[in-house]
């Protein structure tokens, strides 16, 4: 095949994929998936294999190929041109049931050629708490309807009976309907595509130049990872339910072009829904893989090829059935996710020719809240919120990580406006602002996360509930690289109005203008009524390097714009500002001692 | 002398202080050992949240001779320390 057919051929698939997203976006009505961009579409070969890594949610490329050889499998001489199939159980290959796949084959004069797949955070999935993630549930059983494969479109025709025994068991059926719409429409716009290429350039040139794009990533990952020293690193997770702690061990080795990532160590699973599922551990540490080794190879079968997974089967990092996983994308899988970054980064630090490529862990745990109640408009409203997805950039090898910079597994993550929100929920924000001392400190500090309050507002019941999976107010998880800290840690709390019913400060700055009492909360379910306030500060990315080795003025700068404090700069950073100045005198001494303190004492293990 | 992290190289097979050049262990040993301990409280850090578990703590690891900061890792008590090798 000449370069230049196959060249183009590569960047059509590109293309494929982006307009399969904008459709995806456009059709879809719910804010996690048009603001906050908690979505996936994909392509893959005629075998499922991955073809095509598109954007959104990362961790689903490698899940949705196991959907797509799940449905392979499973409907064996079933699968006819027109077919639309969902998959959302999580023990066969979704991340949890919420994330819903619909993949789709595509055929080409009868013959099976590809599929493409998408996933979305469906509206409702009839678990027991509204949203999906379902803090209470006990078992999988509990966390709304689960299918390992059903035809939802035959022939290019709904299936009705599928259609309305699906909408039957979810709270806001129009929603869900909307989301499943604006996937067949995706998936319709993406087989539309594939078709106009194989048209122009004919299937063998076609699945020959797909033949090549696998080789070819694989060919340069190998390359890539020959280049990079042999060893082996680690990095320690933990999380935090209703007083149980959970790590997720992780050591990753790495000898000629291949990497092993072995979760033995980790804990066993877990009676809460943090677990995951192997295929959703797979898909977590490929999560930052593809765009800290691959942001220059195409994101697809090739990849994974070097790489191999080690995960005890009972671990919270491979469940067994029937073990709750709802929570599992801001649980198990996104510490695999931070473990993975952190593991990498160190791999790339130790190399001259990557370490530019290096970053410590960027915004380690979601605070995924998702709310619920009747609106202002009289509808029932669910929903995330969308700050969620704001994040915090980790600190790179020759810069601060970004302030509210968004996250590695999803590389186009976002938050909603705050006028969306306070549009489709009867709350009003207080304030939503960057987060003081959230970014770990370093060398190069990490970026800091954010904070903000909301009351109810307008509210046909008095105010709303929500429904908190509340991991990473106990642990940092933001881990740095080569001495940083860090980033924050999050926190939910419930502000309970005085009892002389007096109102939040509208005007409020920050947690301690609040009035009322201040009620950490997790985990569970939570009333959002009459006077009171939600206050939710999430993390930040780590630092990386020595933070009394900083330049005093980059210190002095982020006090003047307040993402680090006068008490962090000189506890932390030993620089000693007088009023917007630094105080070199007192900075010298300050670092000197601080300095001799670290000198102390000697540590054993 | 090759690069073994930001604050780590290697020289002579022995891991070292990338600033001092001072030897701390052999190629397959855990330097860390040889380092200098001092434990942050997380609780104590300025804007540390409210719910922080009052037990973790930032362990730091020094050079023994220059007191640059090598490495750090998140930890409860007791753990082990988590040990990174690079073999080149």
């Amino acid at each position: 095949m000449d370069p230049i057919t196959f060249s183009i051929i590569r960047h059509r698939l590109f293309r494929v994929v982006e307009e399969a997203v904008i459709t995806l976006k456009h059709v879809s009505g719910s804010a996690i998936t048009n603001e906050g961009h908690d979505l996936m579409v994909s392509l893959y070969r005629a075998d499922g294999s991955l073809l095509m890594g598109g954007v959104g949610f990362l961790h689903h490329l490698t899940s949705a190929s196991e959907a797509c050889k799940a449905i392979i499998r499973r409907f064996e001489g079933d699968i006819e041109e027109g077919d639309i199939f969902l998959l959302n159980d999580p023990y066969t290959a979704a991340l949890h049931t919420s994330d819903v796949y619909l993949v789709a084959p595509i055929h080409h004069d009868g013959r099976l050629i590809a599929w493409s797949a998408c996933f979305v955070h469906v509206f409702d999935i009839g678990a027991m708490n509204p949203g999906g993630f379902a803090p209470d549930a006990t078992d999988i059983f509990s966390e709304g309807f689960s299918s390992p494969g059903t035809k939802l479109v035959s022939r290019g025709r709904l299936r009705r009976d599928v259609w309305e025994t699906l909408l039957n068991m979810v709270r806001g059926p129009e929603m869900v309907a909307l989301d499943l719409r604006s996937m067949i429409a995706c998936n319709n716009v993406a087989r539309e595509r594939m078709l106009t290429l194989v048209n122009k350039y004919g299937t063998e040139t076609v699945d020959e130049a797909f033949r090549r794009l696998i080789e070819q990533s694989e060919q340069r990952l190998r390359e890539r990872l020959r280049e990079l020293p042999d060893g082996r690193w680690q990095s320690r997770q933990y999380l935090e339910v209703k007083g149980e702690v959970f790590r997720v061990l992780l050591t990753m080795s790495k000898a000629g072009d291949s990497l092993t990532f072995d979760f033995t160590g980790s804990s066993p699973q877990s009676r809460f829904s943090v677990n995951c599922s192997k295929w959703a551990s797979l898909g977590g540490l490929f999560a930052p893989l593809f765009p800290l080794l691959c942001y220059d190879i195409v994101w697809n079968e090739g990849v994974i090829r070097p790489i191999t997974m080690i995960a005890p089967e009972g671990t919270i990092v491979n469940c067994t059935r029937p073990a709750p996983v709802s929570v599992a994308t801001v649980g198990a899988i996104q510490s695999v996710n931070n473990a993975a970054c952190s593991t990498i980064g160190k791999m790339l630090m130790a190399s001259e020719k990557y370490a530019a490529e290096a970053t410590a862990v960027w915004h380690a745990n979601h605070f995924a809240i998702f709310m619920f109640g009747n609106n202002q408009h009289g509808r029932l409203a669910i929903g995330i919120l969308t700050e969620t997805f704001a994040g915090s950039g980790g600190a790179r090898s020759f810069a601060d990580g970004v302030d509210v910079g968004g996250e590695i597994p999803n590389p186009i993550s976002r938050m909603a406006n705050i006028e969306t929100i306070e549009a489709t929920f009867p709350i009003r924000y207080l304030f939503r602002r960057r987060l003081q001392d959230s970014g770990g400190p370093g060398f190069y500090r990490g970026g800091t996360g954010g904070e903000l309050a909301i009351v109810p507002h307008d509210a046909p019941d008095g105010g709303l509930h929500y429904v908190v999976s509340g991991k990473g107010t106990k642990f940092p998880q933001s881990e740095g690289l080569s001495g940083g800290y860090p980033g924050g840690v999050n926190d939910y709390v419930w502000v309970k109005a005085p009892t002389s019913g007096v109102n939040a400060d509208p005007f409020a700055q920050g947690l301690p203008d609040m009035a009322g009492e201040k009620v950490p909360v997790s985990w569970g379910v939570f009333p959002l009524m009459g006077q009171d306030a939600l206050y939710v500060r999430w993390n930040g990315g780590g630092g990386i390097g020595d933070p009394l080795e900083r330049e005093p003025a980059a210190v002095a700068r982020d006090v003047v714009d307040r993402a680090v404090s006068p008490l962090a700069a000189e506890q932390v950073y030993g620089v000693v500002l007088a009023g917007d100045k630094i105080d070199a005198e007192r900075t010298r001494a300050r670092r000197a001692t601080l300095r001799r303190e670290r000198m102390a004492q000697e540590g054993t293990r | 002398m090759s690069r073994v992290s930001m604050t780590l190289a290697r020289e002579n097979g022995r891991i070292c202080c990338a600033s001092c050049k001072m030897p701390l262990a052999g190629g397959s040993e855990s330097w860390k050992a040889r380092a200098i301990l001092t434990e942050v409280s997380v609780a104590r850090l300025p804007g540390a949240g409210l719910g922080v578990e009052q037990e973790v703590t930032i362990r730091r690891f020094s050079c023994p001779s220059c007191g640059a900061l090598l490495d750090s890792e998140t930890a409860l008590p007791g753990e082990p320390f988590l040990e990174d090798v690079v073999l080149g």
